[in-house]
This record gives structure tokens, C-alpha cells and sequence, in this order.
């Protein structure tokens, strides 16, 4: 880990820049969080002093009085009581402002994430953009709920401790101040093996759980080839350099706190060393010497949090920085500035000279004309690679095309806002997602406005009401995404009821290869013949007998359309399609 | 037997444990004179001594507390060593227990579930030992010998009365204590929640996008995130509350103390210097009884995890082997003799009236509907389950009379799933055995149709397939957990559990292939499938339906047969059931 980097990266700058730039509308209420803490510290710094004051004037005297003891008994109580007022409103004041900043910077950055092109998420690790969500952005929040808490607190808490000391007797206040150094520099020096030795730690540790999640899952296979007691010593080694490391992050932390505590001690002894040849010489009261040893106990815990803030400052910043790289990487496909308000569409899909290439040398798609005329069923058939899939993200301009054009009711699709575009084209993946959530609102994407009656009607169209209601609790059983709850079929179903909620005028349909069992697969061809009435329908097909019975089915050959017709046109012309077809039959007729 | 272990490593520790108990306590009663010199310092400067014997205060100061520091950072450290020392053993051994219980074990229970009880349970106990034991001793030392002091050299009544708002420290701690940890766990779920829809919505972005549904989810985000938000405000209103208890507790016990113990000083019952040396007493009283309420909350927890952790260890495996085992017979036929079984927790049969004999050396496919007991009979084969006495036979020895370790040594398997362990494509293929040549490695992979796809890895066999083998596809991953089976080439038995369903049909041709060369070697193998295409050189097949065997016999005469292999044979050659060939 780069956490504790010794060096601020050189865009540091602009982080603090964009830190700031979250804490600015909340500044009235960090004056008021330094107001409090001032309170809070004059509270600490007063409390020594009136004891002091107590044996200065009340104790050392002859002939004293209890009354002026108990009034400052009552002043003491009363010190405590603001401090602890002050602390505890400056406290729950910096937790709601920086909770406030990470919740709205949350939102922002999952809004932007979300309006990125795909070509984004194709190219970026969706584990690192969860990090940005959850973990940078926590970050973030320490900046202002811990450094820049530590940074008032205890800032203040030395300066004014310092001032009291100076004040009660400048001498002996800047000898005392020459602990001040020690402390930093003892902090400073034990940070980086403290640290490094509790990464050490986290990380063996993470190892140790991956393995034993690892084999709790592949148990069986440990177990059928008898391998116990290889994955036991396997484990072993893991256990113990995990122990080893946690020990030694132990033994760190004694280190570190015991010689804090020593220097504390010895401090209080240095005081009294110094002061006690000044009381004798009766340069100081003795109620300022106590108060002196009071207050050099003080600078240890702010000094202590201030280094260990240090860490948290550096891992702020390096979150920041990530955050705003994301915040700043624009959309690679925009909409037009005034897209064309879309009157009603019918459906009439042309591609016009369509030619497509990720990279310029290398065209997935060759001059596609295809003429699809509204409510026809079009079947695209070819082999893995012919570029069936690019076509389907062609037509809900998850790409642009290189050339030529796509025009839905002759209007080109580049024309209208992404979002207005794929509410009049709906796309079928070949993977169906499902929501933890209910199957209710799988189906109806958890829009609020679709009733439950509708959606049990698009379920009943699509013949996935009869699965459904099996189920344990029907349309409110819970679902999750990696949960085996549906089968293959089952959630194609589903697929089919979200596109009858969706209602769209255009529906294009990534056919599953996986192995849907023969008997549901007739099942699921007449469920996509009730969803594609009434719609332009484009299928990809992998399984040619999804589109025997289309208008028209067009045939891609490394990029290009090859051959176009029904079904028996192409099979009787004995060219690449009736060649699929044949093909798809061979492994079994060899011994029937 | 959990509780046994802990007492037993106590016992084994023994000397250590005296040490710390010595340690530890030694240093709180050196702590404890601290304040006493400071007393003693400051009555010398009132009675204007000597400056050297003045100064010899700070030099005792000095020396004191360094004893007390040395001491104490000793015995802190040797009790939680041992702590971490024993999780470990416990860590261990529960790894170890895990490794004797069957599937069934792991499908009652979520690998999430059981991961929870190391992660969270083992260490909530060594907390305990470590900080708990030190925490105890630390407390008891402190508290009696702060009070010893503080009545002896200063004032019992002072004392007494001061004592009475520093009780409730312990009662805050043990009321707030738990709630405040509910809280913090409250706001990590709410965290994971977060993150969970996050995730989510990332792995679904393609749906979102193609639905025009970014604003519907960014409101369920806003909903996700508003609650993290409150989770998190309600942990600081705790935390400042209990933040803010104790000092006031300890700032009215000071306060008493200034007029009570300003009135007694005042009046000379009391010294000065026993005055200052009691203020410094009160805040040391107030970190042992702090530590009172910790301790009661971390027994109270850790005895919790105990007893779970007990449950875990005490769970028998249900499947135990003879006493008296018999030999696994040399080139066995295997035999199913009217075989019926259920689940324990389950309704119906799952296989019913099961009659059949694989001979030795015979290629037997196996096919049916998910659901139709194909996993079953493999998994009673395998002996992860017990079938009834009297079902399953290695020629006339019944699976039930075998060693597992003896049984398993005979047979090799290739699951569903194409499970693999997240190292390199070298350690998967040779996993079942110890050690492995490089041409045996070669010739398995060769085999299992993965060779050339390996050798074009950059690091080849070293290739890191990463998390259950997510840098490979799904058909290599199911060829690369053929080749381990295969790499296994003293089992005479080999059997594939619906292990070719991911690879296309030209490489499962290139695999049938070279399982004829098992059958050559004289070895029975057992395919599992519903895709009639990988049972197309099978000398027999067996059609499952519902849990009963429906028909048996060589593939040419089931076709010509009516039945449930004739039917899917015609919906995988041709497009639908209702056109044939």
C-alpha cells in the first residue's frame, strides 16, 4: 500500500483544492465547531488552574475558609460540565457535516458513474469503481470527521496549554516545551513500522479468510481425492505467518505505548526536577507547579492523534485525487444538444450503410444495409465472431457507428437523447440480471409506477405467471443475483414480462445459447412470439430454430451480410445458412 | 469441549501465565506509588527541604515508572502472545474438523455463515485471553492497590465519598457497551448494503442502460445511502453521550474532592501533599473500573462465541467408516441392487428401485432432467452419502464395508462445476497426488484437450487461474478439472458429472476421443449428461426420469425405442419436438 507515501503527489494541490471545494458550503458551521472547541479546550485548561488556585490561595494561606473551596468545587463542576457540552455538540456537529458531504459525494459519484458510456465499464474494472463508491468516499469523510477534527482539537489543545504555560511562568514554560519535539519525533519514528506491521497483518489475514472460503467451497473436491491433509498444511503455513504477523503487530503496539508513557513520567519528573529547585527558590508558587505537571501530561494524547491523523490526511488525498479522475472522465457518447422531440414511432428500422470498427484497422461490421419494416421479425443468424452481438449495441447506440446510419421511423438514432432512444428500443440480453429484491420488482425494475397488477399480467402473457405462483411466495419471493433460485428458461421468462412492461415499439433479442432444457425451450420460443407481436423484433439467433419462422432472416459473414431470405429460401440456395443448419445436426446423426 | 480447550491451554501455559499474573500485578502496585511521590515531593517543597533530596524525588520518579512501564509492557505482551497462540489452534483445529464432515454439511450451511465464525467468533475469543485476562488483572491490581493507598496515605472517608460517582463508570460501560457496538455493526451492514446495490447496479449496467433505468436506481442508491447516513449519526450520538458520562462521573467526583478534601487540608487532617497525591489517586480509579464494565461485556461476548464455536466442533460427520474395513476388490463391476433413497429432510425418493450392474471396464452413460437423481447416484457413489445397507456393490462388497480413503483412491472425478483452487494451472492438474512428472502433467492435459490452450499462456503451466478460475472460461476450467481427473491414472473408475456442458461440440468431440483411451486401459467410465452428443460412444446408457430407472441399454436400441431418449434426441438434432429427422 502507497498510503503513507512520503511524498504528496504532485497533483495534491488540486485534491486539497477539491476537498475544500465539498467543505465550503458548510463553513459557517466549522466557525462554529473551532467556537466550540475553543470552549471545550479553555474548559481543559482552566480546570489544572483552579486547583492550582485552590492550594495557592486557599491551602497555603493560615486561617483559610471552606466557603471559597466549595464555590470552586462548583466552578470545577461547572468547568466540566461546558467542556462536556461544547465537546459533545463540536463532536456530533463535524460527524453530521461530514456525513452530509460523503452522502451527497456519494450520490454524485454514482449519478456520474451511471451516465458513463459503456465503453467505460467494458474497459474498467467494476471492483475498483465499488472501491470509489464505498471506500474512497469513506475516506474522504475522514478527512473532515478525523483530520481536520484532529487538526482543530488538537492544534488548539497545544497552543493553548502552551499559552498557560507560558502565562503561569515563561521559563519554565519554554523548558517544558522542549518535550514538545521529543513527542513528534518519537511519533514519527514508530508510524511506519506500526504501520507497516499492521498492514502485514490485514493482509495475511485477508489471505488466510480467501483460503478458507476457497476450501469450505471445494471441500468436496478435497475430499473425493483425498487431499485433507495437503490443504491442512497449506492452511498451516497461512495460520501462522497470520499469527506471526498479528504478534509482532502486537508487540509494536506495547512498544510504542509503553514508551509513550514512559516519556509521559519522565517528563513529570523533569518538571519536578526544574521546579522543584525553582519552588525552593521561590521563584514559583507551588500550586504552578503542580499545575505544570498537570498540563505537560496534556501534550501527549494531542500530539499522539495528530501523527496517527497524518496517515489519514495522506489516504484522503490519494482518495480524492481517484475520485475526481472519475468525476472529471466524460461520457464518450453525448446527446445532441436539442435531440428531436420523438413523435410516435412505428417502428421502421433502416440501417443505411452501416460500417463498424473498435479499432480503425480492424471493421467488426461491413456496409450493413437491412430494410425492417415495422412489426416484421427479422433473424440474424452467423458464427461467434461474425459480429451478431456489435449489432445489437449498434442499435441502442451503446456504440456509434463509423458509418453510414441507423434510422428509426427515418430518424437518425444519433438525433435523439440516449435515454428517449432506448425507452423505444429494448434490448433482451443474453444473461438475464436479477435484483436482490422481489421477483415484483425485478420485473418492473423497481419503477415505482408500475402496478402490481400490470406486472402480473405481463407475467401471465408471457406464460411466467405459472412458475411464479410456485414459487414459495410468489410474486413476492425474494430473489438475488447469484442465487441458483431460476433456472435458465425461468429467467428468460422474466426477461420477456420486463419487455411487456417496458412496452417498447422496437424489441432486439440476444437469443441464450446457455443450455435451456429441450422441454422449456419450446415453452420460451412461444413466449417470445406473444412478446414480439405488435414490435419490430431483431433476434440474434444461436439457436437456428429461434428464427425458422422469421420474415426474414439476414446471414453475417465476418462482417457482412452474406446472404438474406425465409428460412426455406436459404436453405433450398445450399449456401452458408443451409450449411448452419446442417452442421448444427452433425455430432449426433454420426451414429444414429 | 471448546471450554476444555481453553482450560487445557491455560494449564499448558501455566508458568507463563504465573509470570504475567506476577508481571502485571507487580507493575500496578509500582504505578500505584507514583502519585504517593508526588505527594511526598510536593509536603518536602512545602517544608522547604533540601534541594538535593528534593531532587531526589524526581530521580525515584523516574526510576518507578520505568519499572512500572518495563513490567507492564512485559506482561501485556506474553498474555495476548498466547492469545494469538491459541487462535491459532483454534483456528486450526476447526479447519481440520471442517475437512472430516460431508457435502450435506456444507449445503446446510453457507460457506458466508461458516467464514463468519473465524472472522468474527475466534477472535471475539481471543480477545478474551488477551485483553480480557490482561484487562482483569490490570483492574484488580489497580483498584485494590490505588484504594489501599489512597485510604492508608490520605483518608478513608475522602475516599469513600469520592469513590461513590466513579461506581457508575462500570454501569456505563456495561449499558452503553453493547448498544454501542450493535450500533457500529448497524452501520456496517448499512455500509455492505450500499455497497451490495452498488455492485449490483455496476454488474447490471448494461440492463440499466438499455432501459433508460439510471434514475430508478440512482434512487434506490439515494435510499441505500440516506441510511448509511443516519446509521452513522445515531452511532455519534451514542459514542458522544457515553464520550461525555464518564468525565462528568469523574469531574463530580473531583469536584467533591476539591471542597471535601480542600476542607480536611485545610483543617490539617490531611497533608497537602496527601491532597495533591489523592487527585492524582482519583484519576487512576478511573481506568480499572472502565475496564470492570470492558470485561464484563467481553466475557459476556466471548462466552457466546465459545458455546458457537463449541457447536461447530461438535458436529459429527454423518457418514463413518467401518471398523473393520474390506479391501476395495481389484477391477470391481459396480452394482446397483434395488437402491431407493431419500433425504433425510426431503419428502419423496430421490432414487427409486434403482437395479443395474456396470461391468468393469464398460463406458455407461447416464442421462435424465435436471432434478431426476443423476447427482444423487453419483454422490452415493462416490460415498459422500450413505445409501441404505445392501444397495451399492464393488462386485460382491458392499460400498458401505469399504474405507472411504480406499474407495476414493479407486475412483476419479470431474464435478459439474469445474471447481478449481485459486493457484496455477500446474497445481490443479497434479493436486490429487503428491508428487507428478512433467510429462505426466503434459500427457493429462493432452488428454483433456487443454495442452495447446495452456502452452499459449504466457507462464503456461505456472498461469495463475485466479479465484475459483475466473481467468479462464468456462470450458477451460472444465477441461483443466478433466485433466486433474485424469492425472489420477490409478483410478479405475472415472467419472464425469455433466462435465463437457461448456465446451463446443468440436473440442467434446477431441475429448470423447481420448476417453477411449480409457476405455482401452480397461477402465469403467461413468458420463453424466443431458446432452445426448456426449454419450454418443457409450456402450450402454441409463435414463433417469424422476428418480427411477426407465430404460437401459446401448444407444442404437434405445433410439428405436419410444421413450425419453428418443425425444430429446429429436429436439437436439432438429429445432422443436414436433419435427423430427
Amino acid at each position: 500500500m502507497d498510503v503513507k507515501g512520503r511524498t504528496v503527489a504532485p497533483s495534491s494541490r488540486q485534491s486539497w483544492r477539491g476537498l475544500i471545494r465539498y467543505a465550503w458550503p458548510y463553513r459557517w458551521r466549522w466557525l462554529a465547531i473551532v467556537g466550540l472547541v475553543i470552549i471545550y479546550n479553555l474548559t481543559q485548561v482552566i480546570q489544572p488552574d483552579l486547583v492550582k488556585i485552590a492550594i495557592d490561595r486557599y491551602l497555603l494561606v493560615p486561617h483559610a475558609h471552606l466557603r471559597p473551596l466549595i464555590e470552586l468545587g462548583l466552578g470545577y463542576l461547572a468547568m466540566t460540565g461546558l467542556g462536556l457540552v461544547a465537546n459533545m455538540m463540536q463532536t456530533r456537529w463535524v460527524a453530521a457535516t461530514g456525513q452530509a458531504i460523503v452522502r451527497q459525494l456519494r450520490m454524485e459519484l454514482f449519478r456520474h458513474i451511471e451516465s458513463l458510456s459503456l465503453r467505460y465499464f467494458e474497459t474498467h474494472d467494476t471492483g475498483r469503481l465499488l472501491t470509489h463508491i464505498s471506500s474512497d468516499t469513506t475516506r474522504i469523510s475522514q478527512f473532515f470527521t478525523q483530520f481536520l477534527l484532529s487538526l482543530i482539537r488538537d492544534g488548539l489543545t497545544i497552543v493553548l496549554v502552551l499559552a498557560a504555560m507560558l502565562w503561569l511562568n515563561w521559563r519554565l514554560g519554554l523548558l517544558a516545551a522542549t518535550v514538545i519535539p521529543i513527542i513528534v519525533a518519537l511519533s514519527a519514528l514508530f508510524r511506519p513500522p506500526l504501520y507497516r506491521a499492521y498492514d502485514r497483518t490485514r493482509s495475511r489475514l485477508s489471505r488466510l479468510i480467501a483460503f478458507v472460503a476457497e476450501n469450505l467451497t471445494g471441500m468436496r473436491i478435497t475430499q473425493i481425492f483425498h487431499q485433507e491433509a495437503k490443504q491442512l498444511r497449506a492452511f498451516d503455513t497461512l495460520n501462522t505467518a497470520y499469527q506471526e504477523a498479528s504478534i509482532n503487530e502486537f508487540r509494536w503496539d506495547v512498544l510504542f505505548n509503553r514508551t509513550f508513557d514512559l516519556l509521559g513520567n519522565l517528563a513529570v519528573a523533569f518538571v519536578a526536577w526544574i521546579g522543584g529547585a525553582a519552588v525552593l527558590h521561590r521563584a514559583i508558587p507551588l500550586g504552578v507547579l503542580y499545575a505544570f505537571i498537570s498540563y505537560i501530561q496534556q501534550f501527549f494524547a494531542p500530539i499522539n492523534s495528530l501523527t496517527q491523523n497524518w496517515n489519514t490526511l495522506q489516504s484522503s488525498l490519494i482518495s480524492a485525487e481517484r475520485v475526481s479522475e472519475v468525476l472529471a472522465t466524460e461520457p464518450t457518447l453525448r446527446d445532441p444538444p436539442d435531440p428531436v422531440h420523438l413523435p410516435h414511432i412505428k417502428g421502421h428500422v433502416v440501417f443505411d450503410h452501416v460500417s463498424f470498427a473498435y479499432q480503425p484497422d480492424r471493421p467488426v461490421l461491413r456496409n450493413i444495409v437491412l430494410d425492417i419494416p415495422p412489426g416484421a421479425f427479422i433473424g440474424i443468424a452467423g458464427e461467434t465472431g461474425a459480429g451478431k452481438s456489435t449489432l445489437i449495441s449498434l442499435m441502442a447506440r451503446f456504440y456509434d457507428v463509423t458509418e453510414g446510419r441507423i434510422l428509426i421511423d427515418g430518424i437518425d438514432i444519433r438525433a435523439m437523447a440516449q435515454q428517449d432512444l432506448r425507452r423505444i428500443v429494448a434490448v433482451v440480453q443474453q444473461e438475464v440480471y436479477l435484483y436482490s429484491g422481489t421477483v415484483l420488482d425485478n420485473i418492473r425494475l423497481f419503477r415505482p409506477e408500475v402496478s402490481r397488477e400490470a406486472v402480473i399480467e405481463a407475467a401471465r402473457l408471457t406464460g411466467a405467471d405459472e412458475f411464479i405462483r410456485r414459487l414459495p411466495e410468489g410474486y413476492d419471493t425474494w430473489l438475488t443475483p447469484r442465487g441458483a433460485n431460476l433456472s435458465t428458461g425461468q429467467r428468460q421468462f422474466l426477461a420477456f414480462a420486463r419487455t411487456i412492461i417496458l412496452n417498447p415499439q422496437i424489441l432486439v433479442l440476444d437469443e441464450a445459447t446457455a443450455h435451456i432444457d429441450a422441454i422449456s425451450e419450446a415453452a420460451v420460443q412461444a413466449a417470445l412470439m406473444q412478446v414480439a407481436k405488435n414490435r419490430t423484433t431483431l433476434v440474434i439467433a444461436h439457436r437456428l430454430s429461434t428464427i425458422r419462422d422469421a420474415d426474414q432472416i439476414a446471414v453475417l459473414h465476418q462482417g457482412a451480410i452474406v446472404e438474406q431470405g425465409t428460412h426455406h429460401e436459404l436453405v433450398r440456395r445450399g449456401g452458408l445458412y443451409a450449411e448452419m443448419v446442417q452442421k448444427s445436426q452433425a455430432p449426433l446423426s454420426s451414429y444414429a | 469441549m471448546a471450554r476444555r480447550l481453553v482450560w487445557n491451554f491455560i494449564r499448558e501455559h501455566g508458568l507463563t501465565y504465573l509470570i504475567v499474573v506476577v508481571t502485571i500485578g507487580l507493575s500496578k502496585v509500582i504505578q500505584v506509588q507514583i502519585p504517593n511521590l508526588i505527594g511526598a515531593f510536593v509536603n518536602s517543597l512545602e517544608h522547604h527541604e533540601m534541594l538535593s533530596s528534593v531532587r531526589f524525588y524526581a530521580v525515584r520518579l523516574a526510576l518507578v515508572s520505568a519499572a512500572f512501564v518495563m513490567l507492564f509492557g512485559l506482561g501485556q505482551y506474553l498474555v495476548n502472545r498466547l492469545a494469538r497462540v491459541f487462535e491459532g489452534e483454534l483456528r486450526h483445529r476447526l479447519f481440520a474438523h471442517w475437512e472430516t464432515l460431508e457435502p450435506h454439511y456444507f449445503h446446510r450451511h453457507t460457506v458466508g455463515d461458516l467464514l463468519s465464525h473465524v472472522l468474527n467468533d475466534i477472535p471475539q475469543v481471543r480477545q478474551a485471553m488477551g485483553g480480557g485476562v490482561s484487562q482483569v488483572l490490570q483492574a484488580l491490581f489497580l483498584f485494590a492497590a490505588t484504594l489501599y493507598m489512597a485510604m492508608r496515605h490520605v483518608n478513608l472517608v475522602l475516599t469513600v465519598i469520592a469513590l461513590v460517582p466513579l461506581l457508575g463508570i462500570p454501569l456505563v460501560v456495561t449499558n452503553m457497551g453493547p448498544k454501542m457496538r450493535g450500533q457500529s455493526r448497524r452501520v456496517q451492514e448499512s455500509l455492505s448494503e450500499m455497497s451490495d446495490l452498488a455492485e449490483e447496479s455496476l454488474a447490471s449496467i448494461r440492463l440499466i442502460k438499455s432501459t433508460a433505468n439510471e434514475d430508478i436506481e440512482s434512487e434506490r442508491f439515494r435510499g441505500r445511502v440516506d441510511a448509511t447516513y443516519h446509521e452513522a449519526m445515531q452511532q455519534v450520538r451514542l459514542n458522544t453521550l457515553f464520550q461525555s458520562l464518564i468525565p462528568l462521573l469523574t469531574g463530580i467526583s473531583f469536584a467533591v474532592t476539591l471542597s471535601y478534601g480542600g476542607d480536611l487540608a485545610l483543617t490539617h487532617r490531611i497533608s497537602l501533599g496527601a491532597f495533591v497525591a489523592f487527585t492524582v489517586y482519583l484519576s487512576m480509579l478511573v481506568r480499572p473500573l472502565m475496564q470492570f464494565g470492558n470485561v464484563i461485556n467481553i466475557v459476556q461476548n466471548s462466552s457466546a462465541s465459545l458455546i458457537r464455536i463449541e457447536t461447530l466442533l461438535n458436529a459429527q460427520p454423518a457418514i463413518q467408516d467401518p471398523a473393520n474395513p474390506k479391501p476395495m476388490p481389484p477391477k470391481p463391476s459396480i452394482t446397483f441392487r434395488h437402491l431407493t433413497y431419500r433425504y433425510p429432510d426431503g419428502h419423496g425418493p430421490v432414487l427409486d428401485d434403482i437395479h443395474l450392474t456396470i461391468p468393469f471396464g464398460s463406458t455407461v452413460g447416464i442421462v435424465g432432467r435436471t432434478g431426476s437423481g443423476k447427482s444423487t447416484l453419483v454422490s452415493l457413489l462416490l460415498r459422500e452419502m450413505d445409501p441404505p445397507p445392501g444397495t451399492i456393490f464393488f462386485d460382491d462388497v458392499d460400498i458401505r464395508d469399504i474405507h472411504r480413503r480406499d474407495l476414493r483412491a479407486h475412483i476419479s472425478y470431474v464435478p459439474q462445476d469445474g471447481f478449481l483452487f485459486s493457484s496455477s494451472v500446474g497445481y490443479n492438474i497434479s493436486f490429487p497426488r503428491d508428487t507428478v512428472d512433467h510429462w505426466e502433467l503434459v500427457e493429462a492435459a493432452r488428454q483433456a484437450e487443454i495442452l495447446s490452450t495452456i502452452e499459449g499462456f504466457p507462464s503456461q503451466f505456472e498461469t495463475l487461474v485466479g479465484e475459483r478460475g475466473i481467468n479462464l472460461s468456462g470450458g477451460q476450467r472444465q477441461r483443466v478439472a478433466m485433466a486433474r481427473a485424469l492425472i489420477k491414472t490409478q483410478a479405475e473408475i472415472v467419472i464425469f458429472d455433466d462435465s463437457l456442458s461448456a465446451v463446443d461440440s468440436r473440442t467434446e468431440t477431441a475429448i470423447l476421443r481420448s476417453l477411449g483411451e480409457l476405455k482401452r486401459q480397461g477402465r469403467t467410465v461413468i458420463i453424466i449428461s443431458h446432452r445426448l452428443s456426449s454419450l454418443r460412444y457409450a456402450d450402454r446408457v441409463a435414463v433417469l426420469e424422476e428418480g427411477r430407472l426407465t430404460q437401459y441399454g446401448a444407444p442404437k436400441d434405445l433410439l428405436r425405442e419410444p421413450g425419453l431418449y428418443r425425444h430429446l434426441y429429436d429436439m437436439q438434432t432438429e429445432g422443436g419436438p414436433a419435427r423430427g429427422c
